[in-house]
């Protein structure tokens, strides 16, 4: 009876459990940051690995087609899930190992918590660190999950997220800066300016061209200062023809 | 005769007020291009590296006219009071040429300033600012004024640091995207001009780092400087459109 028994508990011992949590972008507060050309912002995992208080606790990143290949018994620190390797000959990297103290539950209010893949800069070339959490090679799309090890045994792994796509950057040159529209502002001053020289040049015209031409001087015209007097001439005749009829 | 000599006196008035009123608003168009000219928003580096500094132009050339026009007023006054044909026939035609200047000074002003869109200044940050070799004198220049207006308007980028996100730069050829999203003048800085929290400013957390862009700071002066320039020229215009008519009136009108 013991050896039934030993079989069925076997199975059992070597299971590894699934956990319902699914990793993904952390939503609150929204960070600008939260995508950028080779890094994503994940949420902890708090609450979700309670049982294992002592596991190391691994986050897997694998290549959206590659997820699939992943096996749970590769050990993390080894050529075949180096950073380094990523993605040419590695199809998935462990990275970001943590313990249940880093992750407490419940979670206090006001902490952001975050787990920021990509952010180790230093460590990228350094094949001596095949766990470093370098940044990401392209824009994706990634999957990732969690894995708890005890020793070097599996025994928890949530599920995989959905698809994280980064950020592709364009070229400035695809900027357009030549669609700039006339403002009515700039429009109404230049017809109305050019309306207005218009008349001028035309009064102007008409000044010199009826220049010393009295008939076309208004409807009067200004004396100057220094007025010239009007004389008056009177004919003996006029005052002869009086004295002539008496 | 009594009555046209009430009508003379009258129009000489007219256009004695009228030339006074041009005199003092040449003096100040011409302080006003002063100010504009003196740069006291440090931005003309950013206007000279988009190759179209015009409204740089058309605030030079304001404060000639301004000039100009106080210098004619006086002659213009003169004449009305002389009731000389001669020196109001050169008021006259001066007056055309300044007339002629100080429109293309108002339409250049209010031409370029509408080529001055948000991409021309997103163009020309992200291929020359913290630009390396080979850099000139003047990228150096622009990145200096960008320095100093992300610090002084806590702002990032034209649009907002997205904008270093969105597309390569200068800037990324040199830092690298996991530790520079974005340059750290973005992040709120302490006294000593370094960030208060560094990784808060590499993730956006709200309170580290300037999520607003730039280009309010930038157009707002430009705006200010290329309408000041424009509508105030176009005012003067005007005045002495009508000015000048009355004054081709009484000029037909004096007996020589």
């Amino acid at each position: 009876t013991m050896f039934p028994l030993l079989l069925l508990l076997l199975p059992a011992a070597h299971a590894i459990v699934e956990l319902q949590y699914k990793p993904a972008l952390i939503q609150t507060p929204p960070l600008e940051g939260l995508t950028t050309a080779s890094t994503f912002v994940l949420d902890q995992p708090r609450c979700v690995f309670e049982k294992y208080g002592n596991a190391d606790i691994w986050l897997v990143v694998a290549l959206d087609k590659a997820a699939s290949t992943f096996n749970n018994t590769d050990a993390p620190g080894t050529p075949e899930t180096a950073f380094q390797g990523f993605p040419d000959r590695v199809p998935a990297y462990m990275t970001l190992n943590a313990t249940l103290a880093n992750y407490p539950c419940p979670k206090r209010d006001g902490d952001i918590t975050v787990l920021r893949v990509g952010s180790e800069t230093s460590c990228a070339q350094d094949e001596e660190r095949p766990t470093c959490n370098g940044p990401l090679p392209g824009p994706g799309p990634y999957r990732v999950k969690f894995l708890a090890l005890q020793g070097s045994e599996p025994v928890a792994e949530t599920a995989w997220s959905l698809p994280i796509t980064l950020r592709t950057a364009k070229s400035p040159s695809s900027i357009s800066t030549t669609d700039s529209r006339h403002s009515a502002g700039m429009i109404a001053i230049t017809t109305i300016l050019s309306i207005l020289f218009a008349i001028l040049l035309a009064g102007l015209v008409a000044m010199l061209v009826f220049w010393g031409s009295d008939s076309c001087g208004g409807s009067s015209t200004f004396s100057k200062p220094e007025s010239v007097s009007v004389r008056r001439y009177n004919t003996h005749h006029v005052y002869d023809q009086p004295a002539a009829r008496l | 005769m009594a009555k046209s000599d009430g009508c003379v006196h009258i129009l000489q008035g007219l256009l004695v007020f009228g030339n006074v009123v041009i005199g003092m608003c040449g003096i100040a168009l011409t302080a006003e291009c002063i100010y504009f000219v003196s740069n006291p928003h440090g931005l003309y580096p950013l206007l000279k590296a988009t190759e179209n500094n015009d409204i740089y132009a058309a605030a030079w050339i304001g404060i000639f006219v301004g000039l100009a026009l106080f210098a004619l007023s006086i002659l213009g006054i003169i004449g009305v009071i002389k009731a000389s044909r001669t020196l109001l026939l050169v008021y006259i035609i001066l007056m055309l040429i300044t007339f002629a200047f100080e429109m293309a000074s108002c339409i250049t002003a209010a031409t370029h300033r509408d080529s001055l869109t948000p991409n021309v200044f997103l163009k020309q940050m992200l291929e020359r600012y913290q630009k390396s070799e080979p850099a000139n004198n003047s990228d150096k220049e622009l990145t200096k004024t960008w320095d100093e207006l992300m610090l002084q308007n806590h702002c990032c980028g034209v649009l907002g640091p997205s904008d270093w996100q969105e597309y390569t730069s200068a800037f990324r050829l040199t830092h690298n995207d996991a530790d520079y999203p974005w340059p750290r003048k973005c992040c709120v800085l302490n006294a000593q001009g370094l960030p208060i929290n560094l990784d808060g400013c590499k993730l956006g957390v709200p309170g580290y780092y300037n999520s607003n862009g730039c280009y309010d700071a930038i157009s707002g002066p430009v705006n200010t400087h290329a309408w000041g320039v424009a509508w105030f020229g176009f005012a003067i215009l005007c005045w002495t459109f009508c000015v000048l008519l009355g004054t081709m009136f009484y000029w037909s009108g004096i007996e020589y």
